[in-house]
């Protein structure tokens, strides 16, 4: 007459708090979770073949659509790993406005995760706030370049054009207000009772899980590993710049909403030591009209908002577009962890987990 | 003495007042809350919704904008949305679906909405007459138009049990729908709300050992601090010393209440990020609206009885205060609407401020709360309230 049996449920891929299309399907005992499985691949539309048929110009387009809240990143990436497969040398004040715009991107992601992980665990105010920054920032990118989310910031070999004027004045004017806004996230949040209930010890992963399925990002900075590629492999004008890496030791959903936190901070010192010392000079390196490569491989990895973005190019010869392109999504790689983090905990912990992971859909199934 | 046809009169007139004004205030709420939650966040909808881009109007609004103010004029901008909501849910396509138990499906909004509506019929508004009918009207010429419906001596007794109908209508609704996330928000709930329910008793409970009687009007009177007499012609004071359980009682009963009327951070039966939409998701049209309907009149009932029984109901100070009101100034020392639903409207305010505040709780952590904080510390409470009324 009485008999146990586990429930299925489908979270997604139409769900509030799937973050986009995600589709986890979850066995439930009760409200425990006995097995999580990840389903992707809604979003396809077969990015990394669609570039091996374009030139090396046009793929710059397509990195735009991948992780669209971090555009600026992904055609950072895009643009250094042709610079690298070419031999290409950037103008040294083209390298600090590409840093510039990659650390604002990397606050209006990181906004964006602020405001989605917040309103996913009950806080609807902090994301309106959240918005309200980062919309701040996307007028910063609409007058550099005339897009907001799918930018194409950057061009193979440096800029398109020099930065427009007053642009300065405008990120300065972001840049003045932005601490007092941390603080504003930080009180509604950090020392909240009910916050910090939901965080600490939620989704917990440690180091060597971590490394073993090639988690990087703030999830592995959380979990105690000063990995930064900004800091192990400086690209753009990282070299140059003075920042520090945050790392935690919890490795749980606290730890990585506090790691996410300083980063805005250091994000914000590195904005301004770009605009304190931007060089003068070209903007754009002088390169052929046609870009055709030799036989080569290379492979760059940036540090995107979401964790290590790598691009894998190998050229052809003679051809004006790369042989084989493939990305190392951060997503994709982050997401992974998902059933590891929440089996045997409870379903709110799956929204939390999600939230924290920080994927971008768009990202994951490219 | 009034005859039966006068009393059946009388109680259709008061019956119709009262259900009015809450069918008034309640939909007005879901305005209220769009207006309140919108400035807290700086929405930009919400705080310049239909604001005239022309005329004098404009003018203000644009004037106060420039001086860094919110302008006046938009706090009531909006209104023909909230008209429009309403006739939205009204016109909508009452959808039930294919597999769900049709009857019960039909049932529980109602189930839900009835006792929500049913607690006020004891909930004192004003303790005496507000208005005598004139002679010339007829049938009820001359007869008192009283600030509460019922005096029932049982009143309390009647609110707890009426209130704890109203989870029926949620677990029923979850479990009709015939669908997976309804039902974890309908049990979800369930659970919620009984283990809430103790403390809430417990919270009541205090007051009602200071006071020692469970009728509402006599209630709000004795905890607001003022001499009463009895019926055996003793005058009868709460002491001061009791303000301390009440004012640990109010904040106790708040939170149970937050629980009750499933509002953050306690909402975890309709938590829209992890169950969609919890027990109504597959509701469409008015029987939505009912949920709606019943979860806006619970807040109103919740902050009803927290404002009569511990922050001093029709008298103008909380916890028993109002002996130090001189009666030299009548409209401060004498009971008034004015005092009672300003306090309502403040508890109201408190429920949306505390929205756009607090994220909510998992749903084990919100039991553990309940079982092993609230109820000890209620418990204490009625022990200590037990204590004064021994001593005093």
């Amino acid at each position: 007459m009485f008999k146990n049996e586990e429930l299925e449920i489908n979270l997604g891929p139409q769900h509030p708090s799937t973050h986009g299309v995600l589709r986890v399907k979850l066995r439930l005992d009760g409200e425990t979770i006995v097995k999580c499985t990840p389903v992707i691949g809604y979003l396809h539309r077969g990015v990394e073949k669609i570039c091996e048929n374009k030139t090396f110009f046009q793929g710059q387009v397509w990195t735009d659509r991948m992780d669209y809240v971090a555009s600026v990143s992904n055609n950072l990436g895009w643009a250094e790993s042709v610079e690298k497969l070419f031999g290409i040398q950037v103008p040294r004040r083209a390298h600090y406005v590409r840093t510039m715009m990659t650390e604002l991107n990397r606050i209006s992601s990181h906004l964006l995760w602020l405001g989605t992980h917040a309103l996913d665990i009950g806080a609807m105010t902090v994301f309106l706030y959240a918005f309200r920054e980062r919309e701040e920032i996307l007028n910063c990118f609409e007058s550099f370049c005339g897009a907001r989310l799918t930018t194409t910031a950057f061009r193979i070999g440096g800029l398109r054009e020099d930065i427009p004027p007053g642009f300065i004045k405008q990120v300065q004017s972001f840049q003045d207000r932005f601490l007092n806004c941390i603080d504003e996230y930080e009180t509604l949040l950090t020392e909240n009772r009910i916050w910090k209930k939901r965080t600490i010890g939620i989704a917990p992963i440690q180091a060597d899980e971590c490394i073993a399925f090639g988690v990087t990002g703030p999830v592995l900075r959380a979990a105690g590993v000063n990995y930064d590629v900004r800091k192990a492999f400086p690209y753009a004008a990282y070299a140059e710049m003075d920042f520090e890496v945050p790392t935690r030791t919890e490795g749980d959903t606290y730890a990585r909403y506090l790691v996410r936190l300083e980063e805005f901070r250091q994000s914000h010192r590195i904005i301004q030591q770009c605009i304190d010392g931007l060089p003068e000079g070209n903007v754009m390196a002088k390169i052929p009209k046609v870009l055709k490569s030799e036989v080569n491989e290379i492979y760059h990895p940036i540090e995107a908002p979401k964790g290590e973005l790598g691009y894998y190019l190998v050229g052809e010869k003679g051809a004006q577009n790369p042989y084989r392109f493939h990305v190392r999504g951060p997503s994709f790689v982050n997401l992974q962890v998902l059933p590891q983090m929440t089996e045997g905990r409870l379903l709110a912990d799956v929204i939390a987990a999600i939230g924290t992971l920080d994927v971008v859909l768009g990202e994951v199934d490219r | 003495m009034m005859t039966p046809v006068q009393q059946v009169v009388m109680a259709v007139i008061q019956i119709t007042v009262l259900i009015s004004i809450i069918l008034l205030i309640v939909p007005f709420m879901t305005f209220a809350e769009r207006k309140v939650i919108g400035y807290i966040q700086v929405r930009l909808g919400a705080t310049r919704q239909a604001g005239g881009i022309r005329g004098f109007a404009a003018g203000i609004n644009k004037l106060s904008w420039a001086m860094g103010r919110i302008p006046v004029l938009s706090f009531f901008r909006g209104l023909p949305v909230f008209a429009a909501d309403g006739l939205k849910l009204l016109l909508k396509e009452d959808i039930v679906p294919d597999r769900a138990d049709r009857f019960v499906f039909v049932i529980a909004p109602v189930v839900c909405m009835i006792p929500a509506f049913a607690t006020f019929a004891v909930i004192c508004f004003y303790p005496g007459t507000l208005f005598v009918f004139p002679d010339q009207f007829p049938i009820v010429g001359g007869l008192p138009f009283t600030g509460f419906l019922t005096d029932i001596s049982v009143g309390l007794l009647y609110i707890m049990a009426v209130g704890s109908i109203g989870v029926y209508g949620i677990v029923l609704g979850g479990w009709a729908s015939n669908s997976k996330y309804p039902l974890l928000g309908g049990l979800r709930s369930a659970a919620q709300i009984i283990s809430y329910e103790i403390p809430l008793s417990l919270s009541l409970l205090a007051a009602v050992v200071l006071s020692g009687t469970l009728n509402f009007r006599e209630l709000s009177i004795y905890l607001a601090g003022v001499p009463t007499v009895t019926a055996a012609g003793a005058v009868v004071q709460m002491p001061l010393i009791a303000a301390i359980p009440l004012f640990f009682g109010f904040f106790f009963y708040l939170t149970c209440g937050f629980a009750e009327t499933n509002r953050v951070p306690f909402d975890l039966a309709e938590a829209e990020t992890e169950l969609v939409s919890g027990f109504h998701t597959e509701y469409t049209g008015m029987k939505f609206a009912w949920f709606m309907l019943a979860e806006y009149a619970n807040m109103m009932a919740v902050s009803a009885i927290a404002a009569g029984f511990f922050l001093g109901g029709h008298y103008l100070l909380p916890f028993g205060l109002q002996r130090f009101v001189p009666d030299s100034i009548p409209f401060l020392a004498q009971p008034s609407l004015l005092f009672f639903f300003g306090k309502v409207f403040f508890l109201l305010f408190v429920f949306l401020w505390v929205r756009a505040t607090l994220p909510r709780y998992r749903y084990d952590q919100l039991m553990s709360v309940g079982w092993k904080w609230l109820i000890p510390v209620t418990l204490v409470n009625l022990l200590v309230a037990a204590a004064i009324r021994f001593t005093f």
